[in-house]
Order: C-alpha cells, then sequence, then structure tokens
C-alpha cells in the first residue's frame, strides 16, 4: 500500500486498519492522519457509531474528528444502534415486521455471530402480516452481532445484524 | 373512573390530527403508539405518544399508506385498535376489512359501509331511497354519446365527476357540447391517476353553490345522532379553507331537513362512528343536494365540537369499543358561533405555492374563545413529503360577527416565520364584506377574491 492520501483511502484500506485495531488486545483509541482526513477510532461504545460511518463510507474527507451525524434522533432511536460494533457493516430492517432468525420455529438459525456469510446468503426473515421477506447480508464478511430479537418487532431501518467485511483479497 | 375503552390505541396518521387523537386518547386513559414514517420521528405526536414506532420511509406510499405496515406495527405493539385520521387509509374499506381480519378495531365504519358511500355512484343510489335528493344528473357515463344525451337532458351547465373521486380531482364544468368530448378524456385520465378508476357521472353544474354538511354519530347499538351543520364555501379549487357552524345561509326549517337526511342515510348503512353528510345548496333556488358521505373524522370537526360541546373524536373512540353514543339528540344543543380558518404553508400571493421549510418561529394566540390545532413548534421542519396544513385556528363567538372579530384578532397575533403561511389570505377574507354578509359561493374565492386581486395587480 503506497502512503495514503484522503483521496486514495479505499473501503479496503478502512476495514484492514480496523482489523488491525480490532485484533490488538490492549488498543482502545487510535488516531490516523492523511492530507485532509483524520480518523479517530476508539472502542468503547457511543462514539463507535462515527466510526462504523467512517468504515461504511471510504469517501469521507470531511475535516476531522467525524462527528457522529446530528441527523439521527438519540430519543426514537432503537437501543440497539448503541451496539454497533466497529467496522461492521449494519444488516437494516428493510420494513416493519416481525423478526425471525430460522427459516421456521425449531429449525437452525440462518447465521450465528462468528459465522461467515456472503453477500447473497439470507441472514434473517421479516413477516409482514404472514409476508415472508428474505433479507440478505449485502456483503461478504462475519457475522459480529445479532442484535434485533427473534419474534420482535423491528422497525424501519432498524439494525438487525452487523456484518465484518472481509478484508480485500491481496493482489 | 370508568375503565378506558382500549388498553392501546396505534395512531395512523401524522401531523395535527394524530395529535387530536393522541389527546383524545390521553383524555380516555388510553396508551398510544405512533406509527412514524421516518420523516415524522421527531415529530410532535411521536413525542406526546407512549411510545412511536418507524412504519418506513417518508414518501406515504412506502408508510402511511401501508396497510400491512400499521396493522403489523398495531399487532407488534400490543395495540387493541387504529384510528386512522383523515386522509391515507381512513376510507379504504380493503384496510378496515384488514383490521377486522387481524382482530384490530378499527376506528370508522364498518369495511361495507365505506364501500358503499365510498363510491359516488352506489351512494347516491343509496341516498336517493333514503329520501335525500340528489343534484340532477346521470348514472355511470361510458360513452361520448351517452355524455351528450345526458347533458341535454340535464342541461348546460354540467359538471362531469370521478366515480371514485374526491378533492376536485377528475372533475371538469362543461358549458357547451362542442366542449364535452375534450372534457370527458381529461377527467378520466385524472380520475385513472388520481384514484386507479377513470369512471365518470354527470351531474348539473350549480353557478351558485354554498357547501353544506351535516356531523352524525352512529354506534352498534343502531343509535344515530346529529351534530347540526358546518358551512364550507369558501374553498379554492374544491379544497376548504374556512368553515362555520353554523350555516349563515340556511334557516331552522333547511337546516332540519338536512339533519333528517343524513340521519336517514348513516342508519341505513347501519353507520358506526362519527361521519359526514355532504349537501350543495343551490342559494338561487333555495335547495339542497346530497353531494357525498365521507365516512372519516373531518379536518374541521373542531368548529362542531366548538358550539356543541362534545368530544367527537373521544366518541369515535368509545364507539369502536362498542359503547353506545355518550348523549341522545334531544342533548345536543348549539350555542353561539364558530369558526375555523386553516393555516397553511401555502403563498396565497403565488398561486397558493406550496413552502416547506424550518419554523424559525412559531407562536399562536391563546385565549377565550379561541383554539388552536397544531402540531408545529418552534424549530419544527415542515416536511415537503405531506400536505401543507399547519393549524387550524378556531374562534368561537356568541355570534358570527363576535367569532369574525375574534378570528381576525388571533390571525393578527400569529407570529410564523420560516415559512410562508395563508394567515394574509385569511385576515383579508374576514374583513371582506362578502364573508361578512354570508355571500360567500363555493367559487367565490377565484371568481371574486382571487380574481380582483390579479386585476388590481
Amino acid at each position: 500500500m503506497a502512503a495514503a492520501s484522503a483521496t486514495d483511502l479505499t473501503h479496503d484500506d478502512v476495514a484492514k486498519i480496523l482489523k488491525i485495531i480490532d485484533e490488538a488486545a490492549h488498543l482502545d483509541e487510535v488516531e490516523l492522519e492523511f492530507a485532509g482526513l483524520r480518523l479517530h477510532v476508539r472502542r468503547d461504545a457511543s462514539p463507535g457509531e462515527s466510526v462504523r460511518r467512517a468504515a461504511a463510507n471510504p469517501a469521507v474527507r470531511a475535516p476531522a474528528p467525524v462527528a457522529a451525524d446530528a441527523s439521527v434522533p438519540a430519543k426514537k432511536a432503537p437501543v440497539a444502534e448503541a451496539q454497533a460494533p466497529a467496522g461492521a457493516v449494519a444488516v437494516r430492517a428493510p420494513m416493519l415486521g416481525t423478526f425471525y432468525r430460522a427459516p421456521s420455529p425449531g429449525e437452525k438459525p440462518f447465521v450465528e455471530v462468528g459465522q461467515h456469510v456472503k453477500a447473497g446468503d439470507t441472514v434473517c426473515l421479516i413477516e409482514v402480516m404472514k409476508l415472508f421477506n428474505s433479507i440478505g447480508a449485502g456483503v461478504d464478511g462475519t457475522v459480529v452481532a445479532i442484535p434485533a430479537q427473534n419474534g420482535a418487532l423491528v422497525e424501519y431501518n432498524q439494525p438487525l445484524v452487523y456484518v465484518m467485511p472481509d478484508p480485500a483479497s491481496e493482489e | 373512573m370508568v375503565s378506558p375503552p382500549f388498553r392501546r390505541l396505534l395512531v395512523a396518521n401524522r401531523g395535527e390530527i394524530a395529535v387530536r387523537v393522541i389527546r383524545a386518547c390521553d383524555k380516555l386513559g388510553i396508551e398510544t403508539v405512533a406509527a412514524v414514517s421516518e420523516a415524522d420521528r421527531d415529530s410532535l405526536a411521536a413525542r406526546m405518544a407512549t411510545r412511536a414506532v418507524c412504519i418506513g420511509p417518508a414518501p406515504a406510499r412506502e408508510s402511511y399508506l401501508k396497510p400491512e405496515a400499521l396493522v403489523a406495527a398495531a399487532l407488534g405493539t400490543g395495540c387493541e385498535a387504529i384510528h386512522p385520521g383523515y386522509g391515507f387509509l381512513s376510507e379504504r374499506p380493503a384496510f378496515s376489512r384488514l383490521c377486522r381480519t387481524a382482530g384490530v378495531r378499527f376506528v370508522g365504519p364498518s369495511p361495507e359501509a365505506i364501500e358503499a358511500m365510498g363510491d359516488k355512484i352506489s351512494a347516491v343510489r343509496l341516498a336517493t331511497a333514503a329520501g335525500v335528493p340528489r343534484v340532477p344528473g346521470s348514472e355511470r357515463i361510458d360513452s361520448l354519446a351517452t355524455a351528450q344525451s345526458e347533458a341535454r337532458r340535464v342541461g348546460y351547465p354540467v359538471l362531469l365527476k370521478a366515480s371514485a373521486g374526491g378533492g376536485g380531482r377528475g372533475m371538469r364544468v362543461v358549458r357547451s357540447e362542442r366542449e364535452i368530448a375534450a372534457a370527458m378524456q381529461a377527467a378520466a385520465a385524472e380520475a385513472q391517476a388520481a384514484f386507479g378508476d377513470g369512471t365518470l357521472y354527470m351531474e348539473k353544474f350549480i353557478e351558485r353553490a354554498r357547501h353544506i354538511e351535516i356531523q352524525v354519530l352512529g354506534d352498534s347499538h343502531g343509535n344515530v345522532v346529529h351534530l347540526g351543520e358546518r358551512d364550507c364555501s369558501t374553498q379554492r379549487r374544491h379544497q376548504k379553507l374556512i368553515e362555520e357552524a353554523p350555516s349563515p345561509a340556511i334557516d331552522a326549517a333547511m337546516r332540519a331537513g338536512l339533519a333528517d337526511a343524513a340521519v336517514r342515510l348513516a342508519q341505513r348503512v347501519s353507520y358506526e362512528g362519527a361521519g359526514t353528510v355532504e349537501f350543495v345548496y343551490d342559494t338561487d333556488a333555495g335547495r339542497a343536494y346530497f353531494l357525498e358521505m365521507n365516512t372519516r373524522i373531518q379536518v374541521e370537526h373542531p368548529v362542531t365540537e366548538m358550539v356543541t360541546g362534545r368530544d367527537l373524536v373521544t366518541e369515535q373512540i368509545r364507539i369502536a369499543a362498542g359503547e353506545p353514543v355518550s348523549f341522545l339528540q334531544e342533548d345536543v344543543a348549539l350555542s353561539g358561533h364558530a369558526i375555523e380558518c386553516r393555516i397553511n404553508a401555502e403563498d396565497a400571493s403565488r398561486g397558493f405555492a406550496p413552502g416547506p421549510g424550518r419554523l424559525a418561529a412559531w407562536s399562536m394566540p391563546q385565549g377565550e374563545g379561541l383554539r388552536v390545532d397544531t402540531h408545529c413548534f418552534e424549530g419544527y421542519l415542515v416536511p415537503p413529503f405531506y400536505d401543507s396544513l399547519l393549524a387550524k385556528v378556531i374562534a368561537h363567538g356568541s355570534s358570527r360577527a363576535e367569532a369574525i372579530a375574534r378570528m381576525d384578532s388571533a390571525l393578527a397575533r400569529c407570529r410564523i416565520e420560516g415559512v410562508p403561511t395563508t394567515v394574509p389570505f385569511h385576515r383579508e377574507v374576514m374583513a371582506h364584506e362578502d364573508f361578512r354578509a354570508a355571500r360567500v359561493t363555493t367559487r367565490w374565492v377565484e371568481e371574486t377574491l382571487l380574481a380582483r386581486e390579479k386585476v388590481a395587480a
């Protein structure tokens, strides 16, 4: 990887950085500075939101530090939002409905934490009035958290499953 | 305290009516769940409700118009009832039916009653059978030849209307046979686009009309009462702007006749809940004809509440729970006069162009005989996705003149910044001698008030 500037820092680069941080046991805070971009990553819960946003959007060129999005209303945001694991991509509910982890009661869940998934794999179902909608992972990676409760009502846009995207394969 | 009619109710609407329904539930001791789109997560209704759930993205067709999402939200949050407000799904028989199937009470009439009244041709047939006269006109029009012969029978000018219609869409005035083919085509296309049904029918066009409607309440025990009339003649393009009760244009005999007719019609369809039977009053002939029945709470219901002292929304909810109407017909007494002005985020000087935006300032008048129904507050962002209604200012007085004076002073005290509003328009109407003398007809705003401004400009 050549010396990175903000313009050529890719999604994969960010994912790699996050992976390094994630695997280091005694690291709580990291600050990286490039021309035009400062990436500030902290391990504790609430600023994790900003980390996830930075990772999900590699084109961020905003001056540092990357602030939490003010348009996300604090009060009414689903509780699960705070649990966003650093670097993971949220699979969000495309509709309001009932969340199911398995194809039918008694069956094995579609995914478990730690399981690897392909972008096209179904990770859960949302039932809206007897109509079952398969929800795909959307990204190749590893399931790191499943904040939604099986059988519970999930709201539109609520995070259901977090997937840590695979690091880019070496060329 | 008596036990509440329901433990928890889902509010399937937004804006001021969602706030109004939550207030009624608070009064009855019912918990509320506000079903909100993503654009309304921070709305006053979301804040006031016991809980809010996001049912979908901002566009109404992906949120407030999704029956399955709303019923799923009600079931998922343990609601026993759904209040549909007005607009959106409030008059969709399929939604009422879906609620019934899912075991959730729909606050409104049965799907059968909505269906019977929703189709204008069927409604007119029912009205005729109930002895409620309709405007001379036709049944369904299926060809140009039928249209021409019917127009000749009824007499020009005629009005082409959409069978599935409302709100002025799919309507055309035809003044001679030369215009009829083009008007038919335009009206049918508009009706098809707006309602998914291009079926048309025809009515005699009344040149000087007032819009008069009767408020009724029916319950599951077979009681139907009326709460007098509202006069909603101050309209622009068939959209009501100002409503008042009682009507300054009709006498006691006419009032009693219309009320009887409305009650008969509601009884005929075993009507449950709040409904409004609309009439067009021909001021030249002194005769009233049936227009349609709206099977929901109306925007302008507060004027009736102000002159009767009855709470229509709590009545609706009690009725949905199987309770009888809480009063008898002989207990309904009218007191004084009430006027409502709809304050929209629109610029009347620019063809009523809507102007969404953030409310930099929001301060509404308070005082004796005043009521303001609104979902707005300082800093609120009026979203561009929905209708432009910001607030309803309702003024009550012992006489019409007193109500007008009170309204005018209230309007002068509205301080709204950040969006255009119809406050200046309403002040102009309150000051106008035609309005003061009750000479306004349903086309007065366009043909007199706005037309004169155009000349003066």
